[in-house]
């Protein structure tokens, strides 16, 4: 299982995003680079909160979309696997995690 | 109209302007530099109302501890906060030039506006707008507009004013030097320029047109809240104005099939 799958993450306090008809345009400021999300990326992007891990946010895509559990979680785990390989998502460490959700 | 500051000796201390409707004070002790902006700069004269003061420096000064925007470019660096800004290392008018923009760039920000690598060409009292990066065809497509009515071939200036999105012309021209473009018009629409075998206008959703716009927009901040505010100026602009494709031949032929 691999870090994506197991880790709890947040957002990376050095982007500006913006959500604009369920899309979600990142930017990095030292990159300049711009990073796009469709609607269910855009929907995992805006629950990562630094304290649901990747089963967690699954369940929110199997509650507003019609998708088994076992895919909606294949799909979150590659999610944040790309989005922790753009330093998007920084990891939360255990000293920072507050109550699972 | 008095844009000059004569002191005892004569030296021009200083030139007022007036881009995108925003008062601005050049100060300088260089008179050779403040008569090279003067006449690069013809036409954006402003009034004495002072809005921002921009003191320039020929020495390369070290950079402020704190301030809100700073910027580097090729040995000159600009510095600023709310109402001021310090030009140094600025040895002629070049440098000067792109300090400007880079300030402007980050000065408009609380003006609810932008700087967007587009020309801008009036019909009927509206601005069109085509935007796109270097070689797209904005010279191009100001060549084959009718005379007088180019705000700019290069860089356009957007702001909302009083609930309505204009656009500037801007003393950053490219190619074509447009004459008297020191003047507003509301946005009748934003193109982004595709060149193609046919001319062609399709509409652009509102996400589409805020990642088409962003690779064309100046800014050079840092900053995250900045990027931020960016961000909701470009998402605004695009719920607001109508965007589209624009797929243009290289003739005037293109103006058919814009919409008006």
């Amino acid at each position: 299982m691999n870090a994506a799958a197991i880790g709890i993450w947040r957002k990376n306090p050095a982007l500006a995003w913006r959500e604009i008809e369920n899309e979600t345009v990142i930017i990095s400021p030292d990159e300049s680079v711009m990073h796009e999300l469709n609607d269910t990326g855009s929907m995992v992007w805006r629950s990562i909160d630094g304290r649901r891990n990747a089963e967690a946010l699954a369940a929110l895509l199997v509650e507003q979309y019609e998708v088994t559990k076992e895919i909606a979680l294949a799909d979150t785990v590659a999610l944040l696997d790309e989005l922790t390989s753009r330093k998007l998502l920084v990891p939360v460490e255990a000293g920072e995690r507050s109550a699972p959700r | 109209m008095q844009t000059h500051a004569i002191l005892g000796s004569g030296v021009p201390s200083h030139l007022d302007l007036l881009v995108g409707g925003l008062p601005l004070r050049l100060c300088s002790q260089d008179s050779e530099l403040l008569s090279a902006a003067t006449r690069r700069y013809d036409g954006f004269n402003g009034t004495r109302q002072k809005r921002f003061s921009i003191e320039i420096d020929a020495l390369a000064l070290p950079s402020a501890v704190e301030s809100k925007f700073a910027c580097e470019f090729e040995g000159a660096t600009v510095v600023a906060d709310a109402d001021s800004a310090r030009f140094s290392g600025v040895r002629h008018e070049y440098a000067l030039d792109s300090l400007l923009r880079m300030w402007l760039s980050w000065a408009l920000l609380p003006e609810t506006g932008f700087l967007l690598h587009a020309a801008t060409v009036t019909r009927n009292g509206k601005a069109y707008v085509f935007f796109g990066r270097s070689g797209a065809g904005k010279s191009t497509i100001a060549s084959f507009s009718q005379a007088g009515t180019v705000f700019t071939d290069e860089i356009s200036l957007l702001r909302r004013v009083d609930g309505e999105w204009r656009a500037f012309g801007t003393p950053f021209w490219g190619e074509f030097r447009a004459d008297g473009t020191n003047r507003s018009a509301p946005l009748a629409g934003l193109f982004r320029l595709l060149q193609s075998p046919e001319d062609r206008v399709d509409p652009l959703r509102p996400a589409d047109l805020l990642k088409a716009l962003l690779p064309c927009v100046l800014f050079f901040s840092s900053r995250v809240d900045d990027h931020e505010r960016l961000l909701e100026i470009l998402a605004t602009a695009s719920c607001e104005v109508a965007g589209h494709n624009l797929q243009f031949q290289k003739n005037r032929s293109f103006w058919e099939v814009i919409p008006t």
